[in-house]
């Protein structure tokens, strides 16, 4: 069992190879089974999905601590595959520009998750964060070079940032180890010299989450961009970021000061600016990436406490999150460039029209789905630790999350259709069985995590306690 | 009767009364019954093929008939209530987010299942108010079970988490229930509503987090973290925040901004759900949590809760007389019945609170009478000008009927249930807010000139010949109408239930006055000095 359990990162690595190769060297073939090949993609994912769920109970660490398989690893593997499963199954596959490249790059964002996931130092982390993130921009250079070069430029600094930041750390403390670091700090005080590293790896992360600033980021969810990539940049890229904080959070834990009021004033801006940012904006796609964004606040904010409910109510909240904000755009398909399209989508395309007001629901955190029961779970930490300022902040940005995504829901369901002739150039997306039961499943995964929250919440605990929290 | 009710709740001793047919039906999940049985059918309903509207008759059928099964649900619990058993009812216990403390517990006591018969009926009269719904009503009829279902929720709720789940969830089905049906500034009147009750969440679930933090952050159940003492400055800061959930939701000054716009944009059936029961989980969290909870900090703040309940009453009279539209009048006088139950609770004491619990009902009845005949009027006049509207009565006598009851039972007049409850309000209130009954007495002086002028011009004056044509009430219209006039009537009329002749047993109905005082004594217990088993 223990020799398989990085079996399914192997699994999504290999597929995407297979779908590049096979696209580069059997051109033929490749366009034969054009129309199977995202069934054949969501399979594997699938696959690998169940292959973790199955081997990744076991704990352990190997090559030397450069990789560890623990509870967390496995809650954000299985969330990062399930996910990327759905939006590659959901997606609208006219829409997107090289089939084979939107069906690779899906997997390589998903690999680059799960090893920030299993990452056991700090070079893992970072690794994982820039697997993801050029899996992201390479998606999004396909449509929007210019807006590609831009997040190249500004994540490349952050990339840097991130790594000198914790080149630093690993100077003080002596070890890249994440676990080892713990013991290492404990102790050590929490100095300005040590702050500003930290503080600089915290807000690449940030940047990286397409938290701060959100405006650069923000072209990705603008229409020219194809739904898939939005995909991978507020969802996956967000996920793996997200996944870094919560490791780093933890392995930082005993200096918590150092990042703790940093964490905290990007939590509340990001909770309350992403809320008004999707009120503000009338573009569907642009709207869900900035409810995810406010989501990602909440999981900070969670993040800030430094104590495993906390920590663990705030993984809960990120599976949450990475299912919805990745899964969301691809549904909505190419009709998420403006307002107008969307009208009527509930008569026209019911299946997607459900699966997305239930993302966009749970993106906003309204009950019973499962962005309420997350935030809840990371408001009763912040009440149990005291943080009644940060939990303010959340409710204020919950209300206008609400709003945004209520006046994006009307629009499906209490709108007519517009004219063909209207939708300026803009098709509704494809209807095909496969499509649709994809949009079941997302209806059906984001309820269902509420309705079994109880054992989800239950492994999101066990995570935080994996990571040395207690 | 009101002696009876002054000398049964100054020392509440309810003694058990044999019921014919008494324990002949029992559920383990007989909430969740009334709970869910409205959000499967609003799930199926929203996903059966409609094409063109066929089958629009059958969804309305299935709207009404599963109300009725519920309503029946519901009558067996409340017949089967024990009322002389402080404790709570029904009770269901699951563990849901053990984690945080979170259980799914249900269960009723008195002043909840007043409340779960007043969500049941108004289920009934709100599908029969929609009659009139033509489109989309597959997603109307699915969206109104599923408000449906958070207000019931809400109330069988015995678990914080649970509590605020349903109290958040009900924004959304109504937000978009007025968005889609409602009239031309539908738009507005959806946001501002979406605004105010989000505010409103968001008190409540700071007051919820405070009481959370305060009782060792281990349970969100009722039972443990309603009953550990929190600091008194700690309660205050819980009671400010509950007012403010309250004020937003009930509505009360200043927090009434959604009333005008939704009342009068809202269709019928969705201001009968909202007036009638919705807006009563506002003052049921102010009982249940901070009455019954944190009474620290209900003594510092029942002035200003008092304060507030006198001036809504006055500015709802004030308004309503000013007011150019008369289904503005309706949204401002359907503020009456909120603020007084408000004021009971102020009071403090087992009269006011009894009177209260009791007004939670006749207020609901009475406020969505009062807003859903307005509405009515001004649709069967086609116009919603109060200047126009004149000398309407001789062509409309059914709805003159209906609305100069709807008129009555705001003002609280004998016969009415809100007579009782009003009078309860008062007795139990003057000892303890003897200024604010003053305030509340001169404010439905007010509001009975502000009735009577508009009755005066809008139903006796002389007709006007340039007015639209008008028409009387149609078969649904009257139903509606009359059923909550006739509840208002029975209530008052036979509070604690017909007795068969010569004898206590209750015949079909127990009384609601009978139902409601389980539990009272324990509200009121911090008030009196008393402790309670």
């Amino acid at each position: 069992m223990r020799a398989l359990t990085f079996l399914p990162e192997v699994i999504v690595v290999a597929g995407a190879a297979i779908v590049l190769l096979n696209a580069r060297f059997r051109p033929a073939f490749h366009r034969r089974m054009r129309t199977r090949l995202p069934w054949f993609v969501a399979a594997i994912l699938l696959v690998a999905l169940g292959v973790e769920l199955w081997a990744g109970a076991t704990v352990g660490s190997y090559y030397n601590g450069g990789l560890v398989q623990d509870r967390f690893a496995l809650f954000a593997k299985a969330s990062a595959l399930l996910a990327t499963a759905i939006a590659v199954a959901a997606a609208d596959w006219p829409v997107e520009d090289s089939l084979s490249f939107s069906l690779a790059m899906p997997m390589l964002a998903a690999f680059g998750v799960m090893v920030t996931a299993s990452a056991g130092d700090f070079i893992g982390v970072w690794a994982g964060i820039e697997v993801t993130a050029a899996a992201g921009l390479a998606m999004l250079a396909l449509r929007r070079p210019d807006q590609a070069m831009r997040l190249l430029l500004a994540g490349g600094a952050a990339g840097a940032l991130l790594l000198g930041g914790l080149a630093y750390v690993y100077a003080t403390a002596g070890t890249a180890d994440l676990l080892e670091m713990r013991r290492m700090l404990t102790g050590v005080a929490p100095t300005l010299p040590l702050t500003i590293p930290v503080a600089l790896a915290f807000g690449s992360i940030a940047f990286r989450a397409s938290l701060s600033p959100l405006q650069v980021s923000g072209g990705a969810f603008a229409p020219p961009a194809s739904p898939l990539s939005t995909s991978l940049v507020t969802g996956l890229s967000a996920a793996a970021a997200l996944v870094a904080a919560v490791k780093i959070t933890a392995a930082l834990g005993p200096v918590g000061p150092v990042f703790g009021t940093f964490l905290e004033v990007v939590a509340v801006v990001t909770m309350i600016g992403g809320g008004a940012a999707a009120l503000a904006v009338r573009a569907p796609r642009a709207r869900i990436g900035f409810l995810a964004a406010a989501q990602s606040g909440w999981v900070l904010a969670g993040l800030s406490t430094h104590y495993h409910a906390g920590t663990g109510s705030a993984v809960f909240l990120l599976g949450a999150l990475t299912i919805a904000a990745t899964a969301g755009p691809a549904v909505m398909g190419a009709l998420g460039a403006s307002e107008a399209t969307m009208a009527g989508l509930g008569t026209l395309r019911p299946h997607r029209a459900v699966a997305l007001s239930l993302c966009l629901l749970s993106l906003a955190g309204a009950p019973p789905l499962a962005g309420f029961f997350g935030e809840f779970a990371v408001a009763s930490a912040l009440a149990g630790a005291g943080r009644f300022e940060l939990l303010a902040a959340g409710l204020l940005g919950g209300i206008l999350s609400v709003t945004a995504a209520v006046g994006t829901i009307r629009l499906l369901y209490l709108y007519n259709p517009i004219e063909e002739s209207r939708r300026a150039g803009i098709v509704l997306p494809v209807w095909s069985r496969f499509s649709a039961g994809a949009a079941v499943l997302l209806a059906v995964v984001i309820p269902a995590y509420s309705l079994f929250a109880n054992p989800i919440l239950g492994l999101a605990f066990q995570s935080a306690e994996g990571l040395g929290l207690r | 009767m009101i002696a009876a009710a002054l000398h049964g709740f100054s020392a509440a001793t309810p003694s058990p009364a044999p019921i014919p047919g008494a324990g002949l039906f029992t559920a383990s999940y007989l909430l969740s019954i009334c709970i869910w049985i409205p959000a499967v059918v609003a799930l199926v309903i929203a996903v059966i093929p409609n094409p063109r509207g066929r089958y629009d008759t059958v969804i309305r059928q299935v709207a009404f008939f599963t109300n009725l099964l519920l309503m029946f649900v519901m009558f067996i619990a409340y017949n089967q209530f024990e009322s002389f058993l402080p404790n709570v009812q029904y009770e269901e216990k699951i563990p849901w987010l053990p984690q945080i403390g979170a259980i799914y517990h249900l269960g009723v006591d008195g002043p909840s299942m007043v409340l779960l018969i007043l969500s049941g009926l108004i289920g009934i009269i709100a599908v029969l108010a929609s009659a009139g719904v033509r489109e989309r009503v597959r997603s109307y009829f699915a969206l109104l079970l599923l408000a449906q279902t958070c207000v019931t929720g809400a109330v069988a709720s015995h678990d914080l988490f649970v509590l605020t789940l349903f109290w958040a969830a009900a924004i959304i089905p109504i937000a978009l229930l007025i968005l889609g049906w409602g009239g031309p500034r539908r738009e507005a009147a959806a946001w501002r509503l979406t605004g105010y009750w989000g505010v409103g969440v968001a008190a409540l679930l700071l007051a919820v987090m405070a009481i959370y933090a305060g009782s060792g952050g281990t349970s969100f159940d009722m039972d443990v973290a309603l009953k550990s003492a929190l600091a008194p400055r700690t309660q205050v800061i819980v009671a400010l925040a509950l007012i403010v959930a309250a004020a937003t939701r009930l509505p009360l000054f200043p927090f009434h901004g959604w009333v005008r716009d939704v009342y009068a944009e809202a269709p019928i059936g969705v201001i009968v759900l909202i007036a009638g029961s919705a807006t009563r989980l506002g003052a049921y969290v102010l009982m249940r949590v901070l009455v019954a909870a944190e009474p620290d900090g209900a003594r510092v703040l029942s002035p200003l809760i008092a304060g507030i309940a006198v001036v809504t009453v006055i500015y709802a009279a004030v308004a309503a007389m000013r007011t150019a539209d008369i289904r503005h009048a309706g949204g401002y006088l359907a503020l009456v019945p909120g603020a007084i139950t408000v004021f009971g609770l102020a009071a403090l004491t087992p009269l006011g609170i009894a009177g209260a619990v009791l007004s939670l009902f006749t207020g609901g009845m009475a406020a969505a009478l009062i807003a859903g005949a307005f509405h009515t009027v001004s649709d069967r006049a086609q116009t919603r000008a109060v200047a126009v509207l004149s000398g309407l009565a001789p062509r409309m006598p059914k709805l003159a009927w209906l609305t100069v009851l709807a008129a009555l039972g705001v003002l609280g007049v004998p016969l009415m249930a809100t007579f009782t409850s009003n009078e309860m309000t008062f007795f139990g209130a003057f000892k303890t807010q003897p200024v604010g009954a003053f305030g509340i007495a001169l404010g439905l002086a007010l509001v009975a000139i502000s009735l009577a002028v508009l009755l005066q011009r809008v139903m006796f004056g002389r007709p006007n010949p340039d007015a639209p044509a008008v028409s009387d009430t149609s078969l649904s219209e009257t139903w509606y109408l009359a059923l909550l006039a006739g509840a208002l009537l029975w209530v008052g009329i036979v509070p604690g239930g017909p007795k068969i002749p010569g004898t206590d047993v209750p015949l079909f109905d127990p009384g609601i006055m009978n139902v409601m005082v389980a539990d009272i004594p324990e509200i009121a217990a911090p008030y009196t000095g008393t402790t309670t088993p």
